[in-house]
């Protein structure tokens, strides 16, 4: 069976973090922790392809032992089988050592002729490990897409490129990175909760692999996380009639200066 | 440690752009490190006035990747298609900074080459360093605007940094004391085979305003919770009331397609700094309030007292935009407001 592969990154909730008052570290220890939020999109869309294709769609990820609370969640969302690479030291991985262990991953489970990534992940945001997997793996990549089709071994895409739409084919096995436009991503329902339960989550050691120690050293290493804090007045109008608060607004706005 | 500066090996810098983007890179590579020798590897051949900027840019060589056959038809050539012929010039190169203009073929150009030359990338860098023992540091966003990432290495590695919007504008000019080649260079042609896998059937432009919020003193911002036409209207009708640009959050505009994109406002769209910014049903995920960090006053309307934009707005007026929009409006006109 022809294999699709859905790259996603566990990341803690941005809106989560708490930052030491002092010196506005970043603190992410009673964060909750998810699917990064175009991946999800990229899941959807991957289960949506597996399904056209009589493809197997298989949810990856690189990540410490934490990430295997992840694999619930995204057999929920539809793959049929989720991989976690675990490695310690995901922690300070950079897209260098990220790339290469899921490029690996990918080629150890065969017969795969699409890996989709997201545009770029929740917490980096850096649009670098899609094309990267596509270099290391030696494939074409098609980046930034809001539309997907395969006809054959033929993949078409049109790709949000600045101001233009760019339609491309390319032939498969390819890298995809996607748009959140690509398409919604349902929250799963009870039915698909429960069969997530009799899925098969694989935990497999990144030192099983065989990579060389260069691919698992990383290029570029974190020196600090600092969180930012808005200093805004904050005062809230929330009592009266609308028209005595729409009143308050505008005279605190005129005092101020800012009208 | 102690920093022995005469012992720092000379930066090199290889800015890799479409002939368009150079310029601005070259004005950012300077500024980084006035000293630096940059050599400029143009994807794509310039138009004549751009070619003639090009030999004045500041950089010490200029070479310019023209596509071998088979040729493109105009219009859809891909920079992205450059990757084998940099990344194999490159290898033989002196290592040191690959910059890169951080857009959607940017970035993909960027992770490619740092794949190819095996080293490492910092993706939409707002600064870069030398450190004195011959290293790197930059600095990035993270968690889309809540954090700022600090970054170190040594050797070669791959940056993309914003060149146009917010970049070289507010960096001085080329001939503003950068060291430079001093003086002008000759373009040199290099015809070089294109990757061809992945092939352009057709360009087509989005709907844009062309317009700037970034100069806008007075912005309204329509958030998801504006749900019908007719509150658009009552939003628009507050705009005007107010002589504010109109913008909008990304769902709004990508979801919706109620407004161009060039009118959203967060990581991935503009960044604005009017003097009053005005949200209406806008949440206000960090992805979008990184955007309006530099208004100098936040007004938040929302049903919801909870919702993130009230806890970092200035007034945050609680309740249904449909009945307090148009009486803000109101409001707004009868206080004669100037717009
Ligand atoms: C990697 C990444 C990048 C992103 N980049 C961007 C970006 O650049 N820009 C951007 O904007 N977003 C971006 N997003 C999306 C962002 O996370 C939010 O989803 C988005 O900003 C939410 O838009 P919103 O506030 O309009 O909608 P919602 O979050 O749905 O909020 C609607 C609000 O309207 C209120 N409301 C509802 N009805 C009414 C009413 N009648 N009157 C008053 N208030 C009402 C609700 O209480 C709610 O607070 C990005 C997301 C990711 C993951
Ligand atoms: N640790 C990881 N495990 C699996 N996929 C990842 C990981 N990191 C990044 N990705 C994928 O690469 C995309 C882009 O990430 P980034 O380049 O870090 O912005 C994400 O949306 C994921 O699809």
């Amino acid at each position: 069976m022809p294999r699709a592969v859905v790259c996603y990154k566990w990341v803690p909730a941005e809106n989560e973090l708490r930052l030491d008052p002092v010196t506005r570290a970043v603190d992410t220890s009673s964060a909750r922790w998810k699917v990064s939020d175009y991946d999800r999109n990229a899941i959807e869309a991957g289960r949506v392809l597996a399904a056209e294709r009589g493809a197997e769609l298989v949810a990856l990820t690189f990540g410490d032992a934490g990430a295997k609370a992840s694999q619930k969640d995204v057999l929920a969302r539809g793959a049929d089988r989720a991989v976690h690479v675990v490695s310690a030291a995901a922690g300070s991985a950079d897209g260098h050592v990220t790339a290469h262990a899921l490029a690996a991953q990918v080629r150890a489970l065969g017969d795969v002729e699409v890996v989709l990534c997201g545009e770029g992940a929740a917490d980096t945001y850096a649009h670098e490990v899609g094309p990267r997997v596509a270099e290391v793996l030696g494939w074409p990549v098609v980046t930034n897409v809001r539309e997907l089709a395969v006809q054959g071994e033929r993949l078409h895409a049109v790709r949000v490129v600045g101001g233009d739409l760019e339609a491309v084919e390319c032939d498969l096995p390819a890298v995809v990175t996607v748009l959140a436009e690509v398409g919604p991503a349902p929250i799963p329902g009870l039915k698909a909760v429960i069969a997530a339960g009799r899925k098969p989550g694989e935990q497999v050691a990144v030192d099983a692999l065989g990579l060389a120690p260069d691919a698992l050293a990383p290029r570029t290493v974190v020196t600090r996380v600092t969180g930012y804090a808005a200093e805004r007045s904050r005062v809230l109008l929330d009592a009266g009639e609308p028209a005595e608060r729409v009143a308050a607004l505008v005279s605190a706005l005129t005092e101020t200066g800012a009208l | 440690m102690t920093a022995d500066t005469t012992a720092m090996p000379t930066d090199v810098v290889h800015v890799v752009a479409e002939p368009h983007e150079v310029a601005g890179l070259v004005v950012l590579a300077l500024s980084a490190d006035p000293t630096a020798a940059v050599h400029v590897m143009c994807l794509g051949v310039p138009d004549p006035a751009t070619a003639q900027a090009l030999t004045g840019c500041g950089a010490m060589s200029v070479v310019v990747l023209a596509a071998g056959a088979p040729v493109p038809s105009p219009g859809l050539d891909r920079p992205e298609d450059y990757v084998p012929a940099v990344a194999e010039r490159l290898a033989g190169a002196t290592p040191g900074l690959v910059l890169v203009p951080a857009t959607v073929s940017g970035w993909e150009i960027a992770a490619r080459l740092a794949t190819r030359l095996g080293c490492g990338l910092v993706s939409e860098a707002t600064s870069v360093r030398r450190l004195p023992d011959g290293g790197w540091c930059a600095e990035r966003t993270l968690y889309a605007g809540a954090a700022v990432q600090g970054l170190e290495w040594h050797g070669r590695a791959v940056v993309s940094a914003a060149a146009g919007r917010g970049g070289p504008g507010a960096l001085p000019p080329p001939d503003a004391g950068g060291a430079g080649s001093g003086g002008p260079v000759a373009l040199e042609t290099v015809v070089v085979d294109r990757d061809t896998r992945v092939r352009v059937t057709s360009r087509t432009s989005r709907e844009r305003d062309a317009v700037d919020l970034s100069a806008a003193s007075r912005v309204v911002c329509v958030g998801m919770g504006v749900q019908t036409l007719d509150d658009l209207a009552l939003v628009e009708d507050l705009a005007r009331a107010l002589g504010a640009e109109l913008a909008c959050t990304r769902p709004v505009a990508e979801d919706r397609g109620w407004l161009p994109v060039d009118r959203y406002i967060g990581i991935s769209g503009a960044s604005v700094h009017p003097d009053l910014y005005v949200g209406v049903g806008v949440s206000g995920q960090v992805q979008h309030t990184v955007g309006i960090r530099d208004a100098r006053t936040v007004v938040a309307i929302n049903t919801d007292a909870s919702a993130a934009l009230m806890g970092q707005c200035d007034h945050g007026l609680v309740g249904d935009l449909r009945e307090l929009v148009p009486l803000l409006a109101g409001a707004v006109r009868a206080a004669g407001v100037p717009s």
